[in-house]
């Protein structure tokens, strides 16, 4: 598995490989499980392919050479699910967009944020995200819901970060001028006042 | 939006609609994000738009689905085992 020049010729992985691993795959776990959630669609899916993709890092690791692990894990993980669509369902190919079919259940919705938001502000949000196409809705999901940059989520797509961009954009426009058309746009601002 | 054709930043209006979302997302390059920044603290219209999209954001993250943390641990258990050479 790895061709350094170690004094322990373990069968199992070099000190190196190792430190590695836990520095850069480790702490992005959590994007990683949250980005193929939204891939897959399917907890346990999701988790095969985290896996998957595990696997495949550790085995590339020594040829990592450190700089944006995220971006590099994400490409792993694209291969890993386009591989594995593949498998599954020999007919569909390529096609990424047929991986986001459902879109994110809201029903049981809590997070990190402590911001109070509007709930009518929030409703009407939720709506017009459920309105939108497949296209627009995961884009919206991998950078507002997952966190990623536009450059790591057009790698996962792969699509271009022009493509990731304009869809994105138009995704919350859309957003946007459903709350304006509920008269949320402007009310929108009162409830936490200036963020900025 | 009357003021559409004000400078402010150094920049229009439309300017900063152009940029708004990729300024909020920290995409934009240094230099159009000061203008931006600039531009908003003079121009009352581009704030509350620019809070508007704040707020879509925040209420969009607010919604993520949780994750298990279970599943998450049984993931960084795997990964530890997968750093260790113990799984192939
Ligand atoms: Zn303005």
């Amino acid at each position: 598995m790895t061709e350094r020049p170690t004094e322990v010729d373990s069968p199992a992985a070099s000190a190196d490989a190792t430190e590695a691993f836990n520095r850069y795959v480790i702490p992005e776990l959590e994007v990683m499980y949250r980005t193929a959630r939204s891939l897959t669609r399917n907890q346990t899916d999701a988790e095969d392919l985290v896996q998957d993709t595990l696997l495949r890092a550790f085995r590339a690791i020594e040829r990592f050479d450190g700089r944006y692990p995220r971006a590099w894990l994400l490409t792993i993980m694209r291969n890993a699910n386009i591989n594995r669509a593949r498998k599954k369902r020999p007919d569909l190919l390529d096609d990424p967009d047929l991986t986001f079919e459902r879109s994110v259940d809201f029903a049981e919705t809590t997070g990190p944020e402590e911001l109070v938001v509007d709930p009518t502000f929030d409703a009407s949000v939720t709506d017009a995200f459920a309105e939108l196409s497949t296209d627009f809705r995961q884009v919206v999901e991998l950078v507002d819901l997952n966190g990623l940059a536009y450059q790591e989520a057009a790698d996962i797509l792969g699509v271009p970060v022009g493509t990731v961009m304009s869809r994105l954009h138009r995704a919350r426009k859309r957003i946007r001028d459903h709350l304006a058309e509920h008269g949320l746009d402007s009310a929108a601002a009162l409830p936490r006042g200036a963020t900025r | 939006m009357k003021l559409f054709k004000k400078m402010r930043g150094g920049l229009s209006c439309d300017d900063v609609m152009e940029v708004l979302q990729s300024y909020l997302d920290g995409e934009t390059d240094t230099e159009t994000a000061r203008k931006v920044a600039s531009h908003l603290d003079e121009c009352t219209d581009c704030d509350l738009e620019s809070s508007v999209y704040q707020n879509i954001r925040v209420s969009l993250s607010t919604n993520k689905a949780p994750i298990d943390p279970v599943v998450l641990d049984s993931l960084r258990q795997f990964g530890e085992r997968v750093s260790r050479g113990e799984i192939d």
